[in-house]
């Protein structure tokens, strides 16, 4: 299976590349968009690892949902944000260290001890089985998050609409 | 083939910049960006140990984090929104009020 | 295909199905009442509060486990269960007034102060990590918008901001624990991490070392330990004070739950290795909240970094562990929870609409001119800072009693250090109230039947279980067994 690594090395780059952008671009739009492709790219990882139910729920959740509303948040408030604006606070080097140390700590520890896991057995089909998990094994987390949307829901209603009176 | 090891570290890496995005950026929204990224690199931590390990708890799991996320980010720029109201600035450096 | 039908067992869950419900009822009630109006939707809440509560007590004795083992019905969650319920109803019942008087008495307030619950009582059942963080995130998330209830005021977005992306973050890294610790033994399951860990698996995984370095981060920042408190000041301070007081108290029990369930229970076997870690963070936690609260003027932010310190000593009795650890933590947060309910409620009545009266200059001279609240508020400082005979002085001392019969002598005192330290600033306010002459401008203050039963519960159970402890001990040695069992 002599393709699958070069497709990996190439959705990590992808991946690596945008996450940088997001995190170190001047213009707030080209980060937005930028978080698009990164989370495109993690949805081809999760192809990649047979997750294909996951791939699709991705790009549908978090590029059709939580960008778009990213994107209205950026126009609303775009008076705030155009170019010009300090962008960087006084504190990069210091988290640059601290997150440098945290990747570096984990990177060690995994190199350590990964145990041989790079065994793939075909699994089963994704959609069912993840549809039959949800439903037995996992039935109250699942009622709890309609709750917990539930009250996102009212909560941002609640802060965002408008005063009638 | 690529090990599981491979995948740990992109996400230990897309975790670590979240992170740098979280406690530098000034912009609002470029840090509710950041923190996306690192839920992703969780996610992707998930999916990778769930198929490694032939569990499909991992991908459950991950199916609730994807609920979780798009619940803070509405809550997050609703709050958003009323700041805005309140005082045009999206700039945390400028939201700080209350010191010491 | 064929699908077997999970054993849904709604008996075990039935107090959190009552609460969501009464969210439910709360919610369309609130469309038919007028704008001002808003009073019966407490006590609708107050009317499920108390059937939660009722609908917990058969559960005691029951079977042990529900819902594939994700959530358990032990002493251990049915006590902590009953103490959210109860700092919900007192949350309640002093919030009225104060919602009213700063005109923010809108239906969703309790809708999402219910919803909390909801969220506190599955960290205090969850068995699985799923069922915990789904929890967490629920409380969390309902917290955020009541963080930034008053929306317009600039202080109390920057608080829900605040809180919200500290809360944010620190979900990532929890999560991140998590999933290592998926990793490292293939389940979520609590239960099932036990019986791996027990059974002799490599404990040096790093993936385990990594996990439970995160999941301290985590929770870290949900319970504002040191270096992870610098959000709680300003998010405590700008929010609703009568939200500031649900967080301080029940977010930090709720948060504590899970704590003890996955560190005391689950990874018991690496106690060793985390132990070492808590100490340093209850060390610098003690100190930073007392050192700091010493330098505050305004007694919501003092109130908070006092309940950072407190964090620190619950931490010293996480350290010591055991038996004697594990029950003082629970008698601790009740007590907790109590003293630091009742002061917020006198921080309410003290306050005026537009001018909440929260400086400590603002407090001189109230011990003549009010009282009663004053003497409440007096009983209060005492129990915080841990002067017998109150809850604050038996909390502290089985806490440190725990941590030197473990063998943390040193901890123990810097404990007691600490304590003495806080005595400062706790007294402080009642020096301002009896030795001070009154300001001219306090007027009178109205209160409300809900505002002064509250008060009356507080110093009721503070004084209580300051002289009478045995029968709450009792019952918390009973609740931390099926932990360490």
């Amino acid at each position: 299976m002599s393709i699958e690594l070069p497709v990996f090395y190439f959705l990590a780059a992808i991946t690596i590349g945008a996450a940088l952008i997001v995190v170190l671009g001047r213009n707030i739009v080209h980060c937005a968009f930028s978080l698009v492709l990164a989370f495109f790219g993690v949805a081809g990882l999760y192809v990649l690892l047979d997750a294909e139910f996951l791939a699709a729920v991705q790009v549908l959740i978090y590029v059709g949902g939580i960008t778009i509303l990213l994107l209205f948040a950026i126009m609303l408030t775009s008076r705030a944000s155009g170019p010009g604006v300090r962008i960087l606070n006084e504190q990069l080097g210091l988290s640059a260290l601290i997150a440098g140390g945290l990747f570096f700590l984990l990177i060690y520890a995994l190199w350590k001890g990964i145990p041989a896991l790079a065994i793939k057995v075909p699994t089963q089909a994704n959609v069912p089985t993840i549809g039959r998990v949800l439903m037995t094994s996992y039935v109250l987390p699942f009622e709890v998050a309609s709750v917990l949307l539930l009250a996102a829901l009212v909560g941002a209603l609640i802060l965002a609409r408008k005063e009638k009176d | 083939m690529v090990p599981l090891s491979a995948y740990l570290i992109l996400s230990a890496f897309l975790f670590a910049t979240g992170v740098v995005g979280v406690a530098t950026r000034r912009n609002v929204l470029i840090i509710f960006m950041s923190i996306e990224l690192m839920l992703n690199a969780v996610n992707l931590a998930f999916v990778a140990f769930s198929r490694f390990l032939h569990s499909m708890d991992g991908q459950i799991i991950v199916l609730f984090v994807m609920t979780v996320a798009a619940a803070e980010v509405a809550v997050g720029l609703a709050i958003i929104i009323a700041l805005f109201r309140n005082k045009e600035t999206v700039d945390v450096a400028e939201i700080n009020l209350m010191k010491w | 295909m064929e699908i077997t039908l999970p054993p849904v067992d709604l008996g075990a869950i039935t107090p959190e199905l009552i609460v969501t419900g009464t969210a439910l009822v709360i919610l369309l009630v609130d469309l038919f009442l007028p704008r001002d109006r808003k009073t019966p939707l407490a006590y609708l809440s107050l009317l499920g509060l108390v059937l939660a509560f009722a609908a917990s007590l058969p559960l005691w004795g029951r079977a042990r486990y529900a819902f594939k083992e994700s959530i358990s019905l032990d002493p251990f969650s049915l006590f902590f269960s009953s103490l959210f319920l109860l700092i919900a109803a007192l949350t309640i019942l002093i919030s009225t007034n104060y919602l009213e008087r700063e005109e923010i008495h809108r239906g969703e307030y309790y809708a999402l102060l219910l919803f909390a619950t909801l969220g506190m009582m599955l960290l205090a059942k969850g068995m699985d990590l799923v069922v915990l963080f789904l929890g967490l995130e629920t409380l969390s998330i309902s917290l955020y918008t009541l963080a930034g209830f008053m929306r317009a005021r600039l202080r109390s977005n920057e608080s829900a901001l605040k809180y919200l992306l500290l809360g944010a973050f620190a979900s990532g890294f929890l999560l991140y624990g998590i999933a290592f610790l998926y990793g490292a033994t293939g389940t979520t399951n609590l239960k099932k991490v036990a019986v791996f860990l027990g059974k002799g698996a490599p404990l040096s995984d790093p993936f385990l070392f990594i996990g439970a370095g995160l999941l301290i981060v985590g929770f870290g920042f949900k319970v504002a330990t040191v270096p992870f408190h610098m959000w709680a000041p300003d998010v405590y301070e700008g929010a609703p004070t009568s939200v500031t007081a649900f967080m301080i108290a029940g977010t930090k029990a709720a948060a504590f739950s899970a704590f003890l369930r996955i560190f005391l229970y689950s990874l018991a076997p690496l106690k060793p290795n985390w132990s070492a870690v808590l100490w340093v963070l209850a060390v610098l936690t003690m100190t930073l909240g007392n050192v700091v609260a010493i330098a505050q003027q305004n007694i919501k932010r003092m109130l908070a970094y006092s309940s950072i310190a407190h964090a620190g000593y619950i931490l010293v009795a996480v350290v010591a562990g055991g038996e004697l650890g594990g029950s003082s933590i629970l008698f601790y947060l009740l007590a907790y929870a109590l003293m630091n309910l009742g002061a917020f409620a006198v921080v309410i009545l003290l306050g005026q609409k537009g001018e909440e009266n929260l400086n400590l200059p603002d407090y001189a001279g109230v011990g003549y001119r009010h009282p009663l609240p004053a003497l409440a508020m007096a009983i209060f400082m005492f129990s915080l800072a841990g002067i017998p005979p109150t809850a604050g002085f038996m909390g502290k001392f089985y806490v440190f009693s725990a941590a030197v019969k473990a063998g943390y002598i040193g901890l123990a005192i810097i404990g007691v250090l600490n304590s003495v330290v806080s005595v400062f600033f706790y007294l402080r306010v009642t020096v301002m109230m009896y030795m001070r002459e009154p300001r001219a401008e306090v007027g009178p203050i109205y209160t409300s039947p809900a505002l002064a039963a509250a008060l009356v519960i507080a110093v009721w159970g503070t004084l209580q279980l300051g002289l009478f402890p045995g029968r709450l001990l009792e019952l918390a040695l009973r609740s931390i067994r099926p932990l360490l069992g």
